[in-house]
């Protein structure tokens, strides 16, 4: 058992305690003096809020928006998974998420969703996917292509053909616009090799936007479109 | 629509993708703030970011109010695995940040919640600058060092009873000092 501390033995481990600085087994000492201590237990929130303040001071640095994007991307995959939870599900869960999609993961998000369709169809158990036509904006006038939303309505795959190769400091980012709104980023075109076609898995229900667009942005994506509209489609019945 | 963080924990509580994504808006640039000046590495930096809050939608329900605000629960998460990863001990379980078992509730009311998006970086950084130099560095060394008190004993040549001394009455003084630029009614020990 951990030696009985004082109020102020616990204080300074306290301190010790939110700046991460304790010794192994100070921790027991500290939990069983602010147990019964009315004194020194709230200070313990105190001292973690204080030194957390502490990063206000730092020159903060934005994370680039692929950050939020692979984030997003894992949490919602997760989160359909968790709904339904077929093998094709934890296939997309299973994506690595840590450097974005790879152009393999795309690829086999893709075959995992196709196959799920062809899955959930066979079954014939639930609503259809749907499927929205996307065309080239007049800076890349031949693009073709399409975004299907999946039967669960939480995730859509964008496929397009026709796209210009682009240069290796850019990349083709995906927004999804509401009707009087601003544009929101949700997911990079990565191409495949094998067909020249591009694809992008958008996670979340495309309810409440009215259109799907790409541009041309830096490495990395912007945290609004700043290059080229190349494609859109609108989200509705044609 | 603004969240307050007591609608943001519920939504994390309820295991809702819009919760994570309110929480990385809300604290995201800082975690990550955090994690590049433990690291100095961008790409090490994403990876801890990212792990941080796929551990909180994944585990979900680990935030307890009485334990600082969830500004400071995010912090303290980021921090940890920031550190794990510099000590390249990434399969160490972090004993301060516990990882699963209470529910979620709620925070109270909380004045240095109101504390943190009240002050600007430069109120901070000067509270920071009136701490003497060695109070300054040994909490440094510790919060984005990842040291122990041993180690900053060590490394600063002092005995560890000054090491202790020097992070309390630091953060004592923090705690006053950002206290009263905001005239908060906190009463001090």
């Amino acid at each position: 058992m951990a030696d009985a501390v004082n109020c102020d033995e616990a204080q300074d481990l306290l301190a010790l305690d939110a700046v991460g600085a304790l010794e192994p087994g100070e921790r027991a000492q500290i939990e069983r003096h602010t147990a019964t201590c009315p004194t020194c237990a709230p200070l313990a929130a105190q001292y973690v809020d204080v030194v957390s303040l502490m990063s206000a001071a730092l020159e903060p640095v934005p994370p680039p928006a692929r950050l939020r994007r692979n984030l997003m991307a894992q949490v919602y995959a997760e989160a359909s998974a968790a709904e339904t939870n077929p093998w094709w599900r934890r296939l997309v869960a299973a994506i690595p998420a840590s450097r974005g999609m790879t152009v393999l993961g795309v690829a086999a998000v893709a075959a995992a969703v196709i196959l799920g369709f062809w899955g959930v169809a066979g079954r014939g158990s639930a609503a259809a996917p749907i499927t929205y036509v996307v065309s080239g904006s007049t800076s890349q006038p031949l693009v073709t292509g399409s975004v299907t939303l999946d039967s669960a309505r939480t995730q859509a795959v964008l496929t397009v053909h026709g796209l210009a190769p682009l240069p290796a400091s850019e990349v083709y980012e995906v927004w999804l616009i509401p009707a009087d709104g601003t544009p929101t980023g949700v997911a990079f075109l990565s191409p495949d090799p094998a067909d020249h076609d591009w694809t992008a898995v958008v996670n979340g229900s495309l309810e409440r936007f009215e259109t799907i667009a790409a541009t041309n942005e830096p490495v990395g994506g912007s945290s609004a479109p700043t290059g080229s509209q190349v494609l859109s489609g609108h989200l509705g019945p044609s | 629509m603004h969240l307050t963080d007591d609608d943001i924990i519920r939504s994390i509580s309820a295991h809702s993708p819009e919760g994570i994504e309110a929480l990385y808006d809300r604290y995201g640039g800082l975690a990550h703030t955090v994690a590049l000046r433990i690291l100095a590495d961008r790409g090490a930096a994403e990876d801890v970011v990212q792990e941080s809050f796929l551990a909180v939608w994944r585990r979900g329900s680990t935030f307890q109010p009485g334990r600082g605000s969830l500004r400071s629960w995010v912090c303290t998460i980021v921090r940890n695995r920031a550190i794990d990863r510099l000590r390249g001990d990434l399969h160490r379980t972090r004993l301060d940040t516990p990882i699963e078992g209470q529910t979620i509730e709620p925070a109270v009311t909380d004045p240095w919640a109101a504390v943190a998006l009240e002050l600007s970086g430069e109120e901070v950084r000067k509270a920071l600058a009136e701490l003497p130099l060695e109070q300054r560095q040994t909490i440094e060394l510790a919060y984005y060092g990842g040291y122990s008190q041993s180690e900053i004993a060590t490394k600063m040549e002092v005995p560890l009873g000054t090491v202790k001394g020097r992070v309390r009455i630091a953060l004592d003084k923090l705690r006053a000092s950002l206290a009263d630029r905001l005239e908060a009614p906190w009463q001090m020990q």
